[in-house]
């Protein structure tokens, strides 16, 4: 019996057909791991394989369901797909629809941090001397984040108390589903382009671990890494670390608490406004006094005392030296005066007239005082007495006196 | 008295005024002139903190034009 032939695509109709009867194939839910994964960049559609220990399933995930997804599918990442299995005619594959996908529990999801964390981490994208500081008073901040999540009410809550001169330019993303790791990497960039921002906040509010995945990305480390404005995360709540976290300038708790993190306190500055203030009345309050007395010290009522004191002090001078003056005098005269006495007496023990007294007479020649051995015979010489004066005529002068006669006796 | 461009600018330009001020060499003549300018700045640091309001933009991220294609 010869068989009739059919087309290639009557052969995957069938096949088709047939897979469609099996109502076991309708309604899967999948457990298997992420290989391969690929999203068109154009339609979001995303194609991967799943596989386990031995098989492997070719599965796609329309850009529609793909974007609700709260998670970024990594390599590895074990899931539970939901969705059903059929035929695609044009290529005869056997694949999966996936209408949602999950990880299968925190271990799959941990492991793929963990070895994300640990390969960034070799790579430097953590290294504490490639983070940069925030400056102390930022005028625009940028921020990446959901136009509609409480995260960015947060952030203006804060900002607006704390530092309100501050300019906010918002870079609106989604924060979770497939378009949000695209549009975070976008917002970082776009922010830095714009090049007002002098931080750059990414931020979210808190959610589940799922729903915090895609800032675990990859490519949103990297953008961030390579941002050149300091950046800031501030993902979920003080428990949450995520990836950016590491990556990040600054890892804040929470957006709030970002918010605090990125602006001075207004209510800080108005008490150091006032310090100020002080400090300025203080240094002009010393500076006049200071050149008010400076001036009194030039007045002419200061300029009287000033002399009056140096009189004083003169007078008082001049009168010590005045007592020692008299002093040294007074010493000095009593002293002459009993050098006086001493010669007085001397010159009285020797006053010849004081000998006249005891009797004896003095030769005097022509007013002078004659010796006896010079007297010529017939001259006249005057005799003085204590009492009286006689006028003789030398009769005679002989050799040998008293002096002779005296050494005689002797 | 020149603006200052920015609070930040202000305080720095305050705590130099202070610093001059502060300083015995000033004198009388130069500090009042310090004095006044100092108090200006007060006022505007001080207007600055009281009158700002946030002010937030947007920026589309649709129109902002991104280095190279991405992968």
């Amino acid at each position: 019996m010869k068989q009739q032939a059919i087309t290639v695509t009557v052969l995957n109709r069938y096949a088709r057909q047939a897979l469609q009867q099996v109502d076991l194939l309708q309604n899967l839910v999948v457990c298997g791991e992420i290989a391969g994964f690929n999203r068109h960049y154009k339609s979001g559609h995303c194609y991967f394989a799943l596989r386990d220990a031995q098989s492997s399933i070719k599965a796609v995930m329309f850009a529609r369901q793909a974007s609700l997804l709260g998670f970024q599918p990594q390599e590895g990442m074990e899931v539970l797909v939901y969705g059903h299995a059929d035929l695609f005619e044009r290529d005869g594959a056997f694949q999966l629809y996936v209408d949602y996908m999950r990880p299968s529990g925190m271990g799959s999801l941990q492991k793929a941090f963990d070895q994300l964390k640990a390969k960034l981490e070799q790579e430097g994208l953590f290294d504490p001397a490639h983070k940069k500081r925030l400056p102390p008073m930022p005028q625009t901040i940028g921020i990446v984040t959901s136009k509609t999540g409480a995260a960015l009410q947060d952030i203006l809550n804060v900002m607006g108390r704390r530092w309100p001169g501050v300019k906010l330019i918002l870079a609106p993303v989604s924060v979770q589903g497939q378009a949000a790791e695209e549009e975070i990497v976008k917002g970082i960039r776009a922010l830095e382009q714009d090049g007002r921002s002098q931080i750059i906040l990414v931020a979210r509010g808190g959610g589940s671990r799922e729903d915090l995945w895609v800032f675990n990305s990859e490519r949103i480390a990297r953008a961030a890494y390579a941002c050149t404005v300091p950046l800031v995360s501030a993902v979920g709540h003080e428990i949450d670390y995520t990836i950016l976290d590491y990556v990040a300038d600054l890892r804040a708790p929470t957006p709030s608490a970002a918010a605090e993190l990125c602006v001075p306190d207004r209510e800080e500055w108005l008490r150091k406004m006032q310090d100020f203030r002080n400090n300025m009345q203080n240094s002009i309050q010393k500076k006049l006094e200071l050149c008010y007395n400076k001036m009194k010290e030039l007045s002419p009522e200061s300029a009287r005392e000033m002399n009056r004191a140096r009189l004083e002090q003169r007078q008082e001078q001049l009168k010590q030296l005045g007592l020692l003056a008299g002093e040294r005098i007074e010493r000095i005269v009593t002293e002459k005066e009993s050098q006086l006495a001493a010669a007085a007496a001397v010159a009285h023990s020797l006053n010849p007239y004081q000998v006249l007294a005891r009797g004896y007479a003095m030769v005097e020649t022509d007013g002078s005082v004659a010796q006896v051995e010079k007297l010529e015979p017939g001259q006249t010489v005057e005799l003085i007495g204590h009492k009286a004066r006689a006028w003789c005529r030398v009769e005679e002068v002989k050799k040998g006196g008293v002096s002779d006669e005296a050494t005689q006796i002797l | 008295m020149k603006q200052p461009k920015s609070f930040e600018e202000g305080i720095a330009r305050l705590k130099e005024s202070l610093d001059v001020l502060g300083q015995e060499n000033t004198s009388l003549n130069d500090s009042v002139k310090i004095y006044a300018e100092a108090a200006e700045l007060i006022r505007y640091c001080h207007d600055c903190l009281e009158k700002h309001k946030l002010q937030v933009e947007e920026i589309d991220l649709q129109l902002a034009r991104l280095g190279g294609q991405e992968e």
